[in-house]
């Protein structure tokens, strides 16, 4: 069998390419739902958190069980959907709902440990592991689109953080809340 | 030297292989997202994935999702073996010249 160098790299860039996009498949079927919904929940809670900062607590634990119930539901809706299936072990999708379940236990205990802070200091914090998780989500899923997008908004964060502290809030709505609703939608148009 | 797979090579069963491989040895491709990632018929699609099973490099299941019929594919390790070895030989080619 007789094969010109480029027939040999045009084959080796397709093959490349379905990986890609089967790696993306897997991610998209649970990804795109998910983040769609923590953005929406995200803009809502950092906007009321901004307008009733004595509540911010109570706010934000709603939005966590609002957004953990509806994280169950969709992956229990989208198991069925889902392209790959799994015989044994947990697929792609569930790794990447353990990375998040781990990464908020984890920040959340240090956070215990390291007590007290303010309440701005802890969400800047939890906002940053997660962006941290986008970048680790982007590097498994050869996404320099996530990479980029965690980040920018971890920059977007600090800087709040440090330059605009009184609409800290309003700018994390923005930024976390409107950057997590725009990959869900990215996703949702580019990676099908 | 690695050796190129006559099977393998045309293209959509090479797309085949390429995405049944890069999951895990227990995972299983769904045919419709196939079709969809392929942009092949029905027809296309089953006649190279017969073709893949007759050689022993794929294996497909048909099951009920939901109540509707599903058929799974996943690689063997024959194929993903077969895959690897064509690979290593679009490699070499591309390194070393023409074979």
């Amino acid at each position: 069998m007789n094969i010109s160098q480029e027939d040999a790299r045009k084959s080796l860039s397709t093959v490349q390419d379905v990986i890609v996009q089967t790696h993306r498949a897997i991610a998209s079927a649970y990804a795109n739902p998910l983040l769609i919904l923590w953005g929406v929940l995200c803009i809502i809670a950092f906007t009321a958190a901004h307008f009733y900062l004595a509540h911010a607590f109570y706010i934000f634990m709603v939005m966590n069980v609002v957004g953990g119930i509806g994280t169950a539901v969709i992956c229990w809706v989208f198991h069925s959907k889902a392209p790959i299936q799994d015989s044994s072990y947990p697929r792609i999708g569930w790794r990447i709902a353990l990375l998040w379940i781990l990464l908020y236990v984890y920040v959340n205990i240090w956070l215990f440990l390291l007590a007290p802070f303010s309440g701005l200091q802890c969400n800047a914090v939890i906002c940053t592991a997660a962006m941290f998780a986008y970048i680790v989500i982007g590097l498994w899923f050869d996404s320099p689109f996530m990479i980029v997008l965690g980040l920018a908004v971890t920059v977007a964060t600090l800087v709040g953080f440090y330059l605009l502290t009184p609409y800290y809030c309003l700018w994390m709505a923005l930024t976390c809340g409107g950057a997590t609703l725009g990959t869900g939608l990215y996703i949702r148009l580019r990676w099908r | 030297m690695a050796q190129l797979d006559n099977i393998i090579h045309q293209p959509v069963r090479l797309q085949i292989m390429s995405s049944l491989v890069s999951l895990d040895r227990n995972e299983q491709v769904n045919f419709t997202y196939l079709r969809k990632l392929l942009k092949v018929t029905d027809g296309n699609l089953g006649a190279h994935l017969t073709k893949l099973e007759e050689a022993g490099y794929i294996k497909s299941k048909k099951t009920f999702v939901a109540r509707k019929p599903r058929t799974f594919i996943k690689a063997t390790g024959k194929g993903r073996d077969a895959f690897n070895e064509h690979i290593a030989a679009l490699k070499e080619i591309t390194h070393s010249g023409k074979k």
